[in-house]
């Protein structure tokens, strides 16, 4: 388990600490404390002792949350002591988890009362850190945002946010940029699933996962493409090895042998970056011998000739070429596809992480569609999406190109949400509009914003296409470790004039630029620490119970946010009661997906937990009969049981039926007759109306009115056995996208340069989320590379460690198992450079070089290796602990590995590329 | 009998260690349970929780000079730290490498099967929170015996007659 159980003593980079808070109430009093190594922080104990005994609520509470790793939304109990988290709990009923954690889950108790967590605000001056009080942190920020809009337009603040907070704050970010008059907003689902999102949309209206955690134990088919459960997922195998114990054949495809593979009954190895021909050679063999489900086909898709027109050319054997993959393995696998239903697919970053990022889903979700096995039990496409709100945050749009719940940037989008707005406080569309700045003759409102992928470029590239570059960021609950092209950002933070990072440890956003001043850091509380909703992959809406206050001089997001308002003079905005009016707020306007998920109900699901079955999350007696868990989205009206499988339309709406959307809608569509491009009706076979039918206004009328209606429940027109926004069809041809049926492109770095001539990746985009994106000019560039960089380098999770890994390195346990960065590489390989198991290697690419150690392992074939994404706190080679606050470093620091991969990205949505770049290997 | 371990769904997420190091205040360097992985990366690998066996006849208690190993009525092994003076002898007579020392002369430790929590009803920590229902501890060795016929765990054999049945992996 242990990467190298005994090499934790002699592991110079980590340090050692006794737990403290846990044996707090038990020993309870501040002298029991002393000589275990916390006298530096003397007042916070002090301060943590005084909140124990001030409790009301004395003696042992045991309370009900979620855990705040992964995106399965796993139920745990708080054990709540005078106050304090004295330890954690399973919460046995939880339809999700029943009781079950992993690594991450189990060290929650830990994690919460970490010891570097960041205490109180700090201000990085003369070279040195300061403590600085919560009113003079807030006022100069404030005063610097000011005077930002004031000289070089509101576009130069960029207001990086997070995943890791509620719905609530999510949706709050969103209206905050807006409200300062920008769209350069962004967070991590960015570089963890917007290709999944585009690449589903596109497909089939919406692009969350499709079905549900434990809707997989109903599967006969899991196969799993660029995605290892057992460490981003681990509850999740619970399902998917039940399905298993079921019968259900379980293939894992991934260049990397992992320890899902361990479990399946199939494992395939394929090469970095060809998931496309991969899957059109399944396709292609499906075809041939007629296997498709031509019924489905026929009735609820569009594009299938013209799709097929493509796909005819990858044949096994062409694509055995390409991917690594047996001819005669593609052909068993699409037997294994044509004769096994249901059948689902599952991916994560191995899939999304790519220059065709968005294609490579677009392929998944058509192998779904050719196969007929989307909007059934057991099949669909799971996307495992990565935070445990991502989806939340992904569904408020924190995001540079939405609105809250994927409205676009239009002026009909700007005015549904500045409706919602000026019913908690007076705002008009007009004032919005004045608050925005114009570019080349049009207002920025309706401009997508840089991303987080490239946002440093909005700092270093001067023909941004934004008035100026940026000046200031907020780092707001994201790991800057977790984005390529470190070096590249880390000019970027010395540039701006100052880095705001709010977080509940110190960060990479304290430490990575090397500058005497500029730097303020602001400590947030856990999620822990506050109350609110939080959204799991599968569009399962949970209520968060607050365990504790707030911890040393923590604050909610919730509360620097509505700080901050208030000083630049829109505080009503965001002055609300409580966390619960924030979400009403959000059931009101939040149409698109129709998240009518009231507090109340959501609430009353918690408290009612056992009556819910592990089965398919429906309760089967009490107050909440007939509700699915979390009520997934779309959840019509305050009746309506939520949607736990999308595009399922053999039972009623009422039950949660659902269909694709009449989205698609070619030039030539009316109200009533959406057409395609080429003038094929987009109209598909509903549940009760095998005719379709296009979406509609409250009356029933055809037009987008469901998307805009804040008051209707629709309970009229789901009694006609109608679907509001209509029943259409899913697209095989998505003609609006740079590649509207996905086709092979070798990624930016390849091993192959043979094939770059028939596989070129795109153009060059001039202006892409407002810079310059290069792709077939560097290509070509490097076309010869593997000559000098000769292995294929992929990053990825290990199970023990989260995103960019400030929590979970700061956990003592969690050190321990997984104490040090390194790279798996091949024993050929090893043998070949000289390097033994935990020798330190230079790995090395275009971009520099970092210094792990050498995980020898078969893991990985000879081609390839394979470094985690959790680590920082050195460049290479070098720690920068000594630029943290003092005593905010992490227990274990170590390289980057996303200082070296490839400055690629998705041509849809500046998805960054992780997993496809060249690299050479030697011993230090 | 009370462990039962289905090594077909062991995952080695590590959950069941964390929740013993948590719960028992187990210090940096001791590990009350380990997760072996076999033929790490290939076709076979395996990964096996492997913690005290609370044998019917332990070694450690048999060869332990002090007599600070004694097993209780319902067959919890447990080791009184106040009589033992770290020789190691338990650690070179049990078969599985079980008994934990921090450095040279530090007392033996190992798995208490969570004994506080087992008299107060509760679950063992690992059992309690393992991510995939891989690790069952019995409440009680009836309600164990129970589990392990049911998915087919055979118990590990050996001159000790350990109290543990695993299925996917003969030990």
């Amino acid at each position: 388990m242990a990467t190298k159980p005994d090499s934790i003593v002699g592991c110079s980079n980590i340090k050692m600490s006794r737990r403290t808070f846990s044996k707090l109430t038990a020993i309870g009093t501040a002298a029991a404390l002393g000589g275990i190594g916390l006298s530096k922080y003397d007042h916070t104990i002090d301060k943590l002792i005084e909140q124990a005994s001030a409790t009301t609520s004395s003696g042992v509470n045991h309370i009900k949350t979620i855990c705040s790793h992964c995106a399965l939304g796993c139920g745990l109990l708080g054990k709540v002591e005078n106050g304090v988290l004295t330890g954690i709990e399973p919460w046995e009923d939880h339809p999700i988890n029943a009781g079950s954690l992993c690594s991450k889950g189990a060290a929650i108790r830990e994690i919460v009362n970490s010891e570097t967590r960041l205490k109180y605000p700090m201000k990085k001056s003369g070279g040195k850190w300061h403590r600085i009080s919560w009113e003079e942190a807030l006022d100069e920020i404030a005063a610097k945002m000011k005077d930002i809009k004031a000289t070089d337009g509101p576009d130069s603040i960029f207001y990086l946010g997070s995943a890791k907070v509620t719905n609530e704050e999510c949706y709050l970010f969103r209206k905050f940029a807006a409200f300062n008059g920008t769209n350069n907003v962004d967070h991590q689902a960015r570089i963890c699933h917007s290709t999944t999102v585009a690449g589903m949309a596109n497909t089939w209206s919406f692009g969350a996962m499709t079905n549900s955690w434990n809707d997989m134990r109903h599967s006969k088919l899991i196969f799993f493409c660029g995605e290892n459960a057992a460490a981003s997922h681990p509850v999740a195998m619970q399902h998917i090895l039940e399905g298993k114990a079921r019968g259900a054949k379980f293939i894992v495809a991934d260049p990397r042998f992992t320890k899902s593979a361990a479990l399946a009954d199939m494992y395939v190895r394929f090469r970095p970056g060809t998931d496309i021909p991969f899957i059109w050679g399944i396709c292609n063999e499906i075809v041939k011998n007629n296997w498709h489900d031509t019924d489905f086909i026929e009735k609820r898709t569009y594009g299938f000739d013209q799709w097929w027109d493509v796909v005819k050319d990858y044949t096994p054997e062409v694509v055995e070429d390409i991917t690594w993959v047996k001819a005669d393995t593609i052909r068993e696998l699409a037997y294994e596809w044509a004769h096994t239903s249901p059948a689902c697919i599952c991916w994560a970053m191995g899939a999304t992480q790519h220059t065709v990022g968005t294609n490579n889903i677009r392929s998944f979700a058509c192998l779904e569609l050719l196969t007929g096995n989307v909007g059934k039990s057991g099949g669909g496409c799971n996307a495992f999406r990565g935070h445990d709100n991502v989806q939340g945050a992904t569904d408020m749009c924190v995001l540079s190109h939405w609105l809250p719940s994927y409205y676009g940037l239009t002026e009909g989008s700007w005015k549904h949400w500045v409706g919602v707005w000026n019913e908690h406080a007076p705002i008009t569309y007009d004032n919005m509009k004045a608050e925005f700045a114009e570019y080349n003759g049009k207002s920025l409102m309706h401009v997508p914003g840089l991303t987080v992928s490239r946002w440093y470029e909005g700092v270093l590239d001067s023909s941004v296409a934004q008035p100026k570059p940026v000046k200031m960021v907020f780092v707001w609950g994201h790991s800057l470790n977790s984005i390529t092209e470190m070096k590249r950002m880390k000019e970027a933070m010395e540039k701006v004039d100052l880095v705001v990072g709010i977080d509940p440890h110190a960060t990479v956003a304290s430490s990575l630029a090397d500058r005497p001043d500029g730097i303020i850091v602001l400590p947030a509380s856990t999620v822990f620490e506050k109350d609110g909703s939080v959204s799991n992959s599968a569009r399962q809406v949970q209520w968060r119970n607050r365990l504790i206050d707030p911890l040393y001089e923590s604050k909610s997001d919730y509360w620097i946010m509505k700080e901050l308002a208030t000083r630049l003079g829109f505080g009503p905005h965001f002055t609300y009661n409580s966390p619960e009016d924030v979400l009403r707020e959000i059931n009101r306007g939040a149409n698109v997906i129709m998240m009518r998920e009231s507090p109340e109900r959501i609430k009353r699901q918690q408290e009612h937990s056992s009556d819910f079955s592990i089965e398919d999350c429906q309760a089967k007696s009490g107050p909440c009969k007939g509700e699915y868990w979390g009520l997934p989205w779309p959840c019509w009206n305050d009746e309506h049981p939520g949607t736990p499988l999308l595009y399922r339309n053999d039972i009623p709406i009422a039950e949660g039926g659902s269909e694709f959307r009449t989205r698609f809608r070619g030039k030539d569509s009316t109200a009533g007759n959406p057409v395609s491009d080429d003038g094929i009706s987009m109209l598909g076979a509903g549940y009760a109306h095998p005719e379709g039918y296009d979406e509609m206004n409250s009356d029933g009328t055809p037009g987008s009115g469901w998307k805009y209606d804040l008051d209707s429940d629709w309970k009229g027109i789901i009694a006609e056995n109608k679907c509001p926004s209509g029943a259409g069809k899913a697209r095989f041809m998505a003609w609006n996208l740079p590649d509207p049926i996905p086709v092979h492109r070798e990624p930016i770095e390849t091993p192959r340069p043979d094939l770059i001539d028939k596989y070129p990746t795109y153009d060059d985009v001039d202006d892409h989320f407002r810079v310059k994106c290069l792709f077939k000019t560097i290509q070509d560039e490097r076309k010869n590379l593997v000559d000098t960089y000769p292995i294929i380098l992929s990053s990825g999770r290990q199970v023990e460690h989260m995103g960019g890994g400030a929590e979970t390195r700061s956990c003592k346990y969690l050190v321990e198992l997984q104490p040090e960065n390194y790279v798996e590489i091949n024993p050929g390989l090893a043998s070949e450079i000289g390097a033994r198991h935990w020798d330190y290697v230079w790995v090395e690419t275009l971009r520099g070089r970092i210094k792990v150690r050498a995980y020898v392992t078969e893991r990985v074939n000879r081609e390839t290796a394979f470094i985690p994404y959790h680590w920082a706190g050195w460049m290479e080679g070098k720690s920068y602990e000594d630029r943290y606050p003092s005593g905010t470093a992490e227990l274990a620091l170590g390289d980057s590995v996303n200082i070296i991969c490839v400055d690629g990205y998705d041509r849809s949505t500046n998805m960054q590329e992780t997993k496809a770049c060249l690299c050479k290997i030697y011993k230090v | 009998m009370r462990f039962v371990i289905d090594v077909g769904k062991c995952i080695d997420c590590g959950g069941c260690w964390v929740a013993c190091k948590d719960i028992n205040d187990v210090e940096t360097g001791i590990e009350r349970i380990r997760i072996v992985t076999l033929n790490e990366g290939k076709t076979g690998e395996k990964s096996v929780p492997i913690q005290c066996f609370h044998c019917d006849h332990p070694a450690c208690m048999l060869v332990c000079p002090q007599e600070a190993i004694t097993k209780r009525d319902d067959g919890i092994v447990l080791v009184n730290q106040d009589k033992c003076v770290g020789c190691r002898y338990c650690l070179w007579a049990c078969p599985y490498g079980t008994p934990q020392f921090k450095k040279m002369g530090s007392v033996m430790e190992k798995c208490t099967y969570c004994v506080e929590r087992i008299d107060s009803g509760l679950r063992p920590a690992c059992g309690g929170f393992c991510a995939t229902k891989a690790i069952f501890v019995g409440k009680s060795a009836s309600e164990a015996d129970a589990k392990a016929s049911s998915i087919g765990a055979a118990r590990v054999k050996g001159p000790t007659n350990p109290d543990a049945a695993y299925k996917g992996v003969t030990l």
